[in-house]
């Protein structure tokens, strides 16, 4: 039987961890996640994620990074964020009675729907969230064909 | 359990079914740290800013309450959703040593940092001995 879907022209593969987001994501976009039980696992960063035909919005949730300690890079249709966070050394005389906020470094990638441009991605980091606009290149955007009478 | 607890209990989560979604409370994950001079809070609170936080302490409970906002892109649509945005609180029981007219609280890049001074009191004091 001829494969007549069109998009996302190739199911999304899943890096381990990405599991809950693709499968949310696969849903949304059409089944490709099928029979994949939704997993709770603790990913960082956490993320959302918002579509349209211009492209992808991708908001990680990072209270308290530097941005400068963060990088982020695209490699075809492979957005990484990578970085790290709460690396500091506790300081002299201090006692922690509690330490639940992350630590360390991250890195996290996502696959994207479509091949970026990772001239065109932009990144703004507000109240701890970042968030990544990642346009959908013109030859990858969806487009409607007319039926000629 | 006296039958007017059972019924304040029972409202409560009533109140919490009906609230929509966006209104979910989380418990936001936090550091406590201490030395001599203060203890020092710091709970991620994402989303958050100086305007949308409370820090309220009564009867020795020390209450932080923050309300993140979800503004989506517009025109776009949520495809996949790891975390959620609503309400963040937590409740922390004081002890008498801190100093509660001074305590002192400050949010940037999503992070509450609450800074608790302890009393003169209990201040751990080095005593010098004489020769």
């Amino acid at each position: 039987m001829l494969d007549l879907t069109a998009w996302p022209r190739n199911p999304w593969s899943v890096f381990d961890e990405l599991e809950s987001l693709q499968a949310d994501m696969d849903r949304a976009f059409g089944g490709w996640g099928r029979g994949r039980p939704w997993r709770r696992r603790k990913a960082y960063p956490l993320m959302n994620v918002w579509s349209s035909q211009d492209g992808l919005v991708v908001d990680a949730e990072l209270p308290g990074v530097d941005p400068n300690d963060v990088d982020i890079s695209v490699l075809g249709d492979e957005l990484t964020i990578r970085g790290k966070v709460n690396a500091g050394e506790t300081p002299e005389g201090e006692t922690y009675h509690r330490r639940e906020r992350p630590s360390g470094e991250f890195a996290r990638t996502l696959r994207l729907p479509f091949r970026a441009d990772a001239a065109t991605v932009k990144a703004n980091y507000k109240n701890g969230l970042l968030r990544l606009t990642v346009p959908r290149s013109e030859e990858e955007k969806p487009r409607k064909v007319a039926i000629e009478a | 359990m006296t039958d007017k607890e059972v019924t304040r209990v029972e409202d409560k989560d009533i109140e919490r079914m009906q609230a929509p979604e966006t209104d979910a409370v989380y418990v936001p994950d936090v550091d406590i740290c201490e030395n001599n001079e203060r203890v020092l809070l710091t709970a991620d609170m994402a989303g958050v800013d100086e305007k949308s936080v409370d820090v309220t302490v009564d009867s020795g409970v020390l209450t932080v309450e923050g309300r993140a906002q979800l503004d989506g892109p517009a025109g776009y649509k949520l495809v996949g959703q790891e975390y959620g945005v609503g309400r963040y609180r937590r409740d922390f029981t004081l002890s008498d040593a801190v100093n509660t007219e001074g305590i002192k609280a400050r949010v940037r890049n999503g992070v509450l940092q609450v800074t608790l001074p302890k009393q003169e009191a209990v201040k751990t004091r080095k005593i010098e001995i004489e020769a």
